[in-house]
């Protein structure tokens, strides 16, 4: 990196405030959380209600939303009130209390997996909570937890659509989570780190440099192929169109959602959605330079912002063109496509970077 | 020219005169009983398999329309509607009598498959048994129904108050061994993927299918009775538009002013039959379009761009229809003999919004082309999926999209002409994949067809003299056809052969009014293409037959 390495969050505000005591920096640590949590679950509240409706018509030739507030704005609040006011339809013998667990683990585990991402800064502020050395494998084991939760509702549920939802996600999951840490792989091989800062660090020289514009290192320039396959585990992981086979309303009724009400269905989307963020976040981090942008570095945060939605865009884009692949299909491309390519593109990586470097 | 039929013609195709036929079944029939539309046969209850097994191996009559049964004051009947595939205006009834005290007769079911479903009907509704049957119990009706509503001595005013006292268990005997390890499914009759309410009874072996059933019935409005308690001349005509109720109202109409026009011997003038012609193409287009939006919202899920793509273009031409009825959904436009109204003034602004409609539908064709037919993942997805071998397809008596998906050269505008149809120039669609996708293509292709005939039909009620334009024929104010005759006639709807039956009996209302629907007999081919297949190509499947329960319910 050009500079120094911000200050992580936390520890800005510990020496901004002056708290050097062990409760000050716990303190430091939970505002910070709440702070990244709350910007999270900002966009999501944004997504769900509003965007996500927005970004539909648009691709399906309608107008959505738009008689509340400006631009329809005001949906938001008003869709917020409507699905907490629902009732909470608790089914016959549904297996408690893994059934209520499973729609808070969700969330929970997908706003965890941001602990490591370094968001870029806003100004003075690095928005990056923790950064371990591990911290790349980290993001995946708390990104891959989401798959216990949707079995734990599955199964609890007491529905068998429920449960085919249940073991589709399992089934899934499996297929598409080697190919993806796999292809990851490969960007750790070129960081040569498995920090999340390094790994933003390592794409921010200049790749090539045509007509005065420099292309940064981005990974998803060095390795274009590379770029593709994670891009598809990653839509196959978070569970979208093609992929969106553990809900597929059309067949299993929306699948391990289908008892589910009020708050819990809040949560279920809510977790979704930001389980779309943190697919997004990882993708901007490992290919394509994280929080690296035109302008100063003060601004990264915007531009981390602009590229998680960009992906978030990309995926309601896939569900207005895409079918859907079948199971076994899904489970055959998983299996006997994208591992095999994966670990050829992780073999190539390695011969050519123990040739090169 | 593109109505000829393809030269390639069997001995099934011979035609045979009603006694070369009689010859052929000799000591079977025991007496005469013909129809309007074609020599009837009686038969004894017990011959039923062997007469139309002979009919349909020596004399080729492979497609069982229909089995319309009725009850008499000294006799229950049966009456088979046999057509050939390779020209159905060779027609034959066969006509069984039952006894009035034991109404029982042989099963069509071991010759044609299709026999099951109607036999069921037959006995759910009017209460003959039949022999040899393999299944048979109520199908429109709950199974606790007392009585059986079409027989003379019902009691409609007896309420139903039988309960049921517990549900067959599904698994008792097949399918559940001491090895298998299946799961039994209620697929609807809620469910987002039924296009109404339908329910399968589904029994999975992990995701695959082992055994699916229809159970239909959630959408019964008794509407033969309906139209047997009304007059000819006006009060049925708004009952067709609630049968088939996806836009494909005029269709509908036509199938029972067709009917009903032979019945009493009406001409209808040419002018309105090129109304007639043109509108119903423009319900044929309007009912793809949404068998075209629904399959992708089957395949692709819930926020497809094609649903909407789709439902625009059946907007336009919906609104054409309403410029042209005074109506969105119910049209009620046809009257016997003709059409109730002339074209919308002006005139020319509805040829122009016409035109304005068919000049940029294939653009729109296309554009489904590039999202649907042409995307790899649906062609993986429909592509060898819901396989319907033709010979089974005859054997269910499939009609429409369906048959015509399997290969089946099958079109009643062209093989049994009515309306203006035989003097335009278009073609029939036929596919040979047998599987979903066929069937989608079918539908996309006949959208095509479908405009060159309204184009046609338009540059001729454009060029029509003024002092010609005669939209209705003369009708008697009340139509009394003569006693004991009897009509089976069929139109194309858009999901197949819409038959209607009428036996008249001197008065001004239908004695018998039977309705052959299409998707009926298309739904019964759903175990045929799902058994084996994963739950998404059930799905797949179901949106590919393209049924609507309004129609298979009645």
């Amino acid at each position: 990196m050009g500079t120094a390495p911000a200050q992580l969050f936390p520890e800005f505000i510990v020496d901004t405030l002056g708290l050097d005591s062990v409760i000050g920096e716990v303190a430091a640590s939970l505002v910070a959380a709440f702070v990244v949590g709350n910007i999270i679950l900002a966009f999501t509240g944004v997504a769900g209600p509003w965007a996500k409706r927005k970004i539909t018509a648009a691709f399906t030739d309608r107008i959505a939303v738009d008689r509340i507030g400006p631009y329809g704005l005001l949906i938001i609040p008003a869709a917020a009130v409507q699905l907490l006011a629902k009732e909470l339809i608790i089914p016959e013998g549904v297996d408690r209390p893994s059934w209520d667990i499973a729609p808070i683990l969700l969330p929970a585990s997908a706003l965890l997996g941001f602990s490591v991402i370094p968001m870029g800064q806003l100004g003075p502020i690095n928005l990056q909570l923790a950064d371990p050395e591990v911290g790349f494998a980290l993001v995946f084991a708390f990104a891959s937890i989401a798959s216990v939760s949707l079995v734990m509702a599955g199964y609890a549920s007491n529905n068998k659509y429920s449960l085919l939802g249940g073991l589709r996600a399992v089934a899934q999951n499996l297929a598409y989570e080697i190919p993806l840490i796999v292809t990851a792989m490969s960007v750790v091989i070129f960081a040569g780190t498995l920090q999340m800062s390094g790994i933003v660090g390592a794409q921010t020289e200049t790749l090539v440099a045509v007509a005065g514009v420099s292309i940064p290192s981005w990974y998803a320039f060095v390795n274009p192929f590379a770029f593709v396959l994670f891009l598809t585990a990653n839509m196959a992981e978070i569970g979208r169109n093609p992929f969106d086979i553990p809900e597929a309303p059309t067949e299993i009724v929306g699948g391990y959602q289908t008892e589910y009400s009020s708050a819990y269905f809040v949560l279920f989307y809510l977790g979704e959605f930001v389980h779309i963020f943190l697919g997004g976040a990882i993708l901007a981090v490992t290919f394509l330079g994280g929080a690296s942008g035109p302008g100063p570095e003060s601004i990264g945060f915007i531009w981390f912002v602009v590229k998680i939605w960009g992906f978030f865009l990309f995926t309601q884009w896939a569900r207005a063109a895409l079918p859907r692949v079948r199971i076994d299909q899904l489970i055959e491309i998983g299996w006997k496509g994208m591992l095999v390519l994966s670990f050829a593109n992780l073999v190539l990586t390695a011969v050519i970077v123990g040739v090169i470097a | 020219m593109s109505l000829e039929r393809p030269d390639t013609v069997d001995d099934g195709a011979v035609e045979r005169t009603p006694d070369e036929l009689e010859a052929l079944l000799g000591d079977l029939v025991v007496d005469r009983d013909d129809h309007l539309n074609a020599p009837g046969f009686v038969i004894r209850p017990d011959t039923v398999q062997e007469t139309l097994r002979t009919l349909k191996e020596q004399a080729g009559y492979d497609h069982l329309s229909v089995v319309s049964a009725q009850e008499y004051e000294n006799r229950y009947e049966s009456i088979y509607h046999l057509k050939k595939y390779d020209d159905p205006t060779q027609e034959v009834s066969i006509v069984v009598p039952a006894d009035k005290d034991d109404p029982v007769s042989e099963s069509a079911e071991p010759v044609f498959r299709t026999a099951d479903w109607h036999e069921r009907e037959a006995y759910d509704l009017i209460g003959i048994e039949y022999d040899d049957h393999p299944d048979l119990r109520r199908i429109l009706l709950p199974e606790t129904w007392q009585g059986h509503p079409l027989s003379m001595d019902y009691d409609k005013d007896r309420p139903q108050i039988a309960t049921l006292p517990e549900h067959a268990n599904p698994l008792e005997d097949h399918h559940k061994d001491a090895e298998s390890d299946t799961m039994f499914l209620n697929i609807g009759p809620h469910h987002p993927a039924t296009h109404g309410v339908l329910h399968l009874k589904t029994v999975l072996d992990g995701e695959q299918v082992a055994d699916v059933e229809p159970d239909i019935g959630y959408l019964h409005r008794s509407e033969e009775q309906m139209a047997q308690s009304g007059t000819y001349r006006h009060q049925i005509m708004p009952y067709p538009d609630r049968w088939d109720y996806i836009s494909a109202g005029l269709l509908n109409e036509w199938a029972y002013a067709r009917a009903a026009e032979d019945l009493a011997d009406i001409e209808v003038p040419e002018y309105a039959q090129v109304i007639r012609t043109m509108g119903a193409e423009m319900c044929r287009i309007a009912a793809h379009m949404l068998a075209l939006a629904t399959f992708a919202l089957d395949i692709n899920g819930d926020f497809t761009a094609t649903f909407m793509y789709a439902i625009n273009d059946r907007e336009r031409v919906q609104n054409l229809l309403e410029d042209l009825t005074g109506q969105r959904l119910m049209f009620n436009y046809f009257r016997l003999g003709g059409v109730v109204w002339d074209l919308p003034e002006p005139r020319e602004e509805f040829f122009s919004d016409t035109r304005d409609f068919l000049d940029q539908l294939p653009e729109s064709i296309e554009e489904y082309h590039n999202l649907i037919t042409s995307n790899e993942i649906f062609q993986m997805r429909t592509i060898d999926t819901g396989i319907l071998p033709p010979e089974v397809a005859k054997n269910y008596g499939a009609t429409g999209p369906v048959a015509r998906g399997s290969g089946v050269d099958y079109d009643l505008r062209r093989d049994d002409p009515y309306g203006y149809y035989d003097e335009l120039d278009w073609d029939v669609v036929t596919e040979d994949g047998c599987d979903n996708f066929s069937r989608l293509l079918v539908r996309m292709r006949e959208v095509e067809e479908s405009a060159k005939i309204i184009e046609q039909c338009v540059d001729l009620l454009e060029d029509w003299p003024e002092d010609e334009r005669n939209i209705q024929a003369n009708v008697p104010r009340t139509l009394r056809p003569d006693d004991d005759t009897e009509i089976y006639r069929a139109v194309e709807g858009a999901k197949g052969e819409l038959g209607i039956y009428i036996r008249a009996d001197g008065t001004d209302k239908p004695a018998r009014f039977k309705i052959r629907s299409p998707c009926f007999s298309n739904l019964q081919t759903l175990p045929e293409m799902a058994n084996g297949e994963y739950i998404p190509d059930v799905i797949a499947a179901l949106g590919s037959l393209d049924v609507v329960l309004g129609e298979v319910d009645r």
